[in-house]
C-alpha cells in the first residue's frame, strides 16, 4: 500500500528539512496539523502528514477516509506548503511516525495529546508517549484549546 | 385466540421478557460485529441454554434471530459490507443514502420497515402455521417422507449458485448423520466407542459455523479499515414516511410467502422487492444514488421472509435456513418431537414463541432506534480478541457437551472441513440440514415401510407424495437441461447483480 | 450462502484449473469409498427393520463417489470455486497459511492439555494464544483477558448453571 501521494519531491532544492505531524482524524489531529503547518511555513520546510492505523479493528475512527486525506492535502497545498502524505496500515503507529521522521530528515515531530483516564493508561499504550521517547529529533506536543 | 393469549402470557412473564430483551440485544450486537452471525451465535449458545427452560431459550433465540437481521442491515448501510446475502440489496441504496448524508433516514426506514414487516408476518404466522400443521398432520409417512426429500432437495439445489457443490455438502452431511448405532449396528464409528451415540449435532454446528468461519476469516483478514459513515439518532421526515410505507407493505408481501416455502431464502424476495420499487417509484432519478424506497422495500422483504421460514420449521419440522436449523437442533435437544405434531403436543411452547416474536419485534424498535450510534462503536473491537473469543467460546461449547477432549478433537476436524468448504465454495447449510434430517429421513422411511410391511410402492401411494416427486423431477429435468446448454460455466443467478456493488 | 467473489474481469482463453480442487474430489471419492466399505460390513437387520442398516450408507457412499468424480470432471473443464466472502474478509490476498496453521496448533494444544490442566488454564492459553497469533501485541493484556474469560466461564458454569467443568490440576483450588 502506498505512500507519498505527492511523488517526485525528494531532494527538491527549494526546501530544506521537514516537519512530520502525526495526524489522527479528530480534533487532536487537526490541532497538531495546524501547529505543524505553522512551523513548516516558518522554517520553509516540507510538511509530512502521517496518518496510520494498525488495521486491527474493522473500523478505526482515527484513520482518515481517503477522500478526507485528499482534501487535507489539497487544502495545505493551496496554503502554499509542500505536503507529503503517508496514509498507511502499519504494525505500530508510533514506529511509523518515527520512521517517517528519520527518512524525511525531520527537524521536528508534532503530535496531538489527549487526557487519559487511569484505566485507559493501564490498558492502552500511548502513541504520543512512545513517539516522544523514541524520536531522534525534538517533539512538539500540542493540545486543542478546550 | 385463547392460544395466542396464552402465548402472550408465557412471553410476557418477567423472566421471558428478560430473555427476549437479552436475545434482541445480543442478536443486534452479533449482527453488527463482523464475522459473527445469528447462526453462529445460536450454535455457541446451544450448550449453555440446555440449563435454561425450553421456552426461555427458544424466546431468546427468536430475539437473536430478529436482532441479527437488524444489526446486519445497520452495517450494510453504514459500511457497505453486507454480511449476509439477504442484506446485499439493502446495501445498494442504503449505503448511497448514507454517503449522501441520509444515514439517519436509511437506518430509520430499515428499522421501522423491519418492525412493520415483522409484525404483519408474525400475525400471518399465527394464522398460517396451525393451518399448515393441521393439513400435514393428516398426511401419512410416505407423504411426509416425500416432503423431507423435497426440503433437502430445495435447500441443496435451488439455493446457492453451484448445484454440484450443494449436493456435495448434502451428502457429506448425510454421511455424518450415519455415524452411530441407531440401527442396532455400529456405522462409521471407526471402532471408537465415543462415536456410538453419533456425533453430537452441537459439536457439528459449532465446528462448522464458529471454528470453520474463524479459521477462514483468519486466513483472509481485511487489513485496511473500512470507511464508516458517522450517524446520529435515526429519524424520518414526513416525506420519507410517505415514500416508505407502501414499499414496506409490498416488501412484506414478497418476503413472507418466499420464506414460508421450503426453498425459501431471502435473496429472491429482496431482489424482487427492489426491482418492483425501482419500477413503481416516482423518483426514478434517485435509484442508484440513494432512494429510500430501495431500502424500505428489501428490508421489509428480508424480515418478512425470516418470519416466514418459521412456518416450515414449526409446522413441518423442516428448517430452510442455517438459523432455523440450529433452532430445530435446540428443540430436539430439549426432547421435543419436531414435526407437524409439535403444535398439538406443546401448544404452550409454540404459542409462547409465536407471541414472543411480536414482543421481540417491538423491543427491537424501542431499544435499537436510540442505540444506533452505540452499535457502530462495536466495530472498534480489536479483531484478534473477537476471533480469539469465538474460538474460546466454540471450544467451551463443544467441551461442555460431555467434558471430553475427544469432542474437541472432533470440533477441530469438522472445523477444518468447514474451512475447506469455504475455500471451495461449498455451502454449509445443506450439510447441517443433512446431518439433522438424514436420521429422520431413515426413521420416516422405516415407519412407512413398516406400515406397508415392506412394500416399497407405498412410497408413491399417496397423492401428495406423487405431486412432490413430480415437482422434484420437473426441477431436476429443468436443471439438467439448463446445465447441458451451458457446460462448465458458473450459472448466472441474482448473484450477478451483487457483483455490481462496489466494495 | 456465499456471495460470489469478484472473479477477474478478463477471463483467460484457456480455462485455469484450480488444482487444489482435485484434492477435494479425491477426498470425496475416498470418503464415499469408506462409507461403502463400512456398509458392506453390516449385517442384515432385525426382522422388524424393513430398511436395512446398509441401505442408506450405500446410497450416501455412492453419491459421494459420484459427486467426487463429477467435481473432478468439472474441475478439468475449468470450473472454479467461489470462495466465501464476508464482512471481514479480503480475498484479494492469498490464504494466510501461517496464521491458520498456528491457530490449529493452539487448538491442538488445548486438546492435548485440557485433561491434565483443566479448562480454567487451557482456556486462558487458548484465548491468549489465538489473540497473539492473530496479531495482538499486548501479551500481558491478552493473558489477563484470557484468564478472566476462562475462570469466569468456569464459575458461570459452576454457580449459574450448576455444571462443574473438570478442574484438572486446579481441583480444590477453584
Amino acid at each position: 500500500m502506498s505512500t507519498p501521494s505527492n511523488p517526485g519531491n525528494p531532494g527538491n532544492p527549494g526546501t530544506t528539512g521537514s516537519v512530520v505531524v502525526a495526524y489522527s482524524a479528530d480534533r487532536y489531529g487537526e490541532t497538531a496539523v495546524a501547529h505543524a503547518a505553522e512551523q513548516a511555513r516558518k522554517e520553509g520546510a516540507r510538511l509530512v502528514v502521517v496518518n496510520a492505523t494498525l488495521g486491527s479493528s474493522l473500523v478505526d475512527n482515527r484513520f482518515a477516509h481517503d477522500a478526507d486525506i485528499a482534501a487535507l492535502h489539497d487544502r495545505l497545498t493551496a496554503e502554499g506548503l509542500e505536503v507529503v502524505v503517508r496514509h498507511d496500515v502499519v504494525n505500530d503507529v508510533a514506529d511509523a511516525v518515527v520512521a517517517a521522521a528519520d527518512e524525511e530528515q525531520a527537524s521536528l515531530i508534532v503530535v496531538g495529546i489527549r487526557h487519559r483516564s487511569p484505566v485507559g493508561k493501564l490498558l492502552l499504550g500511548s502513541v504520543a508517549q512512545k513517539i516522544i521517547l523514541t524520536a531522534h529529533c525534538p517533539v512538539l506536543a500540542v493540545k486543542p484549546s478546550s | 385466540m385463547d392460544l395466542i393469549l396464552d402465548g402472550f402470557a408465557t412471553a410476557l412473564t418477567p423472566e421471558n421478557l428478560l430473555f427476549a430483551a437479552l436475545g434482541v440485544l445480543l442478536g443486534t450486537a452479533v449482527g453488527v460485529l463482523p464475522g459473527i452471525g445469528p447462526a453462529m451465535t445460536l450454535a455457541l449458545l446451544l450448550p449453555v441454554t440446555y440449563s435454561v427452560g425450553a421456552d426461555s431459550a427458544i424466546i431468546m433465540f427468536a430475539g437473536i434471530y430478529y436482532g441479527g437481521m437488524y444489526g446486519g442491515s445497520t452495517t450494510s448501510i453504514l459500511l457497505n459490507t453486507p454480511g449476509e446475502s439477504s442484506s446485499v440489496i439493502t446495501a445498494i441504496e442504503g449505503n448511497k443514502m448514507a454517503k449522501a448524508g441520509r444515514a439517519a433516514q436509511a437506518l430509520a426506514t430499515a428499522a421501522i420497515g423491519s418492525f412493520v414487516a415483522g409484525s404483519i408476518a408474525t400475525v400471518l404466522l399465527w394464522i398460517v402455521t396451525p393451518w399448515v400443521a393441521d393439513i400435514v398432520v393428516t398426511l401419512g409417512s410416505p407423504s411426509y417422507f416425500a416432503l423431507m426429500v423435497l426440503a433437502l432437495f430445495a435447500v441443496t439445489a435451488v439455493l446457492g449458485s453451484s448445484k454440484l457443490r450443494g449436493f456435495i455438502a448434502l451428502f457429506l452431511g448425510l454421511a455424518v448423520g450415519l455415524v452411530g448405532t441407531s440401527t442396532g449396528q455400529a456405522r462409521l464409528t471407526f471402532g471408537q466407542p465415543l462415536l456410538a451415540d453419533g456425533i453430537d449435532i452441537v459439536v457439528v454446528a459449532v465446528a462448522l459455523f464458529a471454528i470453520g468461519e474463524a479459521l477462514w476469516v483468519a486466513a483472509h483478514l481485511r487489513r485496511k479499515p473500512l470507511e464508516i459513515i458517522p450517524v446520529g439518532q435515526p429519524w424520518m421526515s414526513k416525506d420519507d414516511w410517505r415514500r416508505s410505507w407502501k414499499p414496506w407493505l409490498r416488501g412484506t408481501a414478497f418476503g413472507f410467502p418466499f420464506g414460508a416455502l421450503p426453498a425459501g431464502g431471502a435473496e429472491l424476495p429482496t431482489f424482487l422487492s427492489y426491482a418492483t420499487e425501482k419500477r413503481l417509484t416516482r423518483h426514478p432519478e434517485e435509484f442508484g444514488k440513494g432512494a429510500i424506497e430501495g431500502v424500505a422495500g428489501p428490508e421489509a422483504a428480508n424480515n418478512a421472509s425470516a418470519a416466514g421460514t418459521l412456518v416450515p420449521l414449526l409446522a413441518l419440522g423442516l428448517p430452510t435456513t442455517a438459523t432455523a436449523a440450529i433452532m430445530l437442533v435446540a428443540l430436539q435437544g430439549y426432547g421435543f418431537q419436531t414435526g407437524p405434531t409439535l403444535m398439538d403436543d406443546h401448544p404452550d411452547l409454540v404459542w409462547g414463541l409465536l407471541a414472543s416474536l411480536f414482543v421481540a419485534n417491538a423491543l427491537l424498535l424501542v431499544l435499537n432506534l436510540p442505540m444506533a450510534p452505540l452499535w457502530a462503536k462495536l466495530l472498534r473491537i480489536p479483531r484478534p480478541y473477537l476471533y480469539a473469543g469465538i474460538l474460546f467460546f466454540a471450544s467451551l461449547g463443544a467441551y461442555s457437551v460431555n467434558f471430553q477432549a475427544f469432542d474437541l478433537a472432533l470440533l477441530l476436524v469438522i472445523g477444518t472441513l468447514g474451512f475447506f468448504m469455504r475455500r471451495f465454495g461449498i455451502p454449509v447449510l445443506p450439510l447441517i440440514i443433512g446431518v439433522i434430517l438424514g436420521p429422520k429421513l431413515e426413521e420416516q422411511l422405516t415407519t412407512a415401510l413398516q406400515i406397508s410391511e415392506g412394500d416399497v410402492s407405498t412410497l408413491w401411494s399417496e397423492p401428495v407424495a406423487v405431486v412432490v416427486y413430480v415437482v422434484i423431477a420437473l426441477v431436476l429435468v429443468a436443471m439438467t437441461a439448463a446445465g447441458l446448454r451451458r457446460p462448465a460455466e458458473s450459472t448466472p443467478t441474482p448473484a450477478d447483480d451483487k457483483e455490481m456493488i462496489e466494495r | 450462502m456465499s456471495v460470489p467473489t469478484t472473479t477477474p474481469t478478463t477471463r483467460p482463453p484457456r480455462p485455469v484449473v484450480d488444482k487444489a480442487q482435485y484434492g477435494l474430489a479425491g477426498f470425496l471419492v475416498l470418503a464415499g469409498g469408506y462409507v461403502l466399505l463400512d456398509a458392506a460390513g453390516l449385517h442384515d437387520g432385525f426382522a422388524d427393520q424393513p430398511v436395512q442398516p446398509y441401505t442408506l450408507p450405500y446410497v450416501v457412499g455412492a453419491g459421494l463417489v459420484l459427486f467426487g468424480i463429477l467435481l473432478a470432471v468439472a474441475t478439468a473443464r475449468g470450473d472454479r470455486p467461489e470462495a466465501e466472502e464476508g464482512e471481514d474478509i479480503d480475498l484479494t490476498q492469498g490464504t494466510d497459511v501461517r496464521t491458520v496453521g498456528l491457530l490449529a496448533l493452539v487448538l491442538i494444544a488445548n486438546i492435548a492439555l485440557i485433561d491434565l490442566l483443566g479448562w480454567a488454564i487451557t482456556g486462558a492459553l487458548l484465548f491468549a494464544g489465538a489473540a497473539i497469533v492473530l496479531g495482538s501485541r499486548n501479551w500481558i493484556r491478552d493473558i489477563a483477558v484470557g484468564v478472566a474469560l476462562s475462570v469466569g466461564s468456569w464459575y458461570f458454569f459452576y454457580v449459574v448453571l450448576g455444571v462443574p467443568i473438570p478442574a484438572g490440576i486446579l481441583d480444590g483450588v477453584l
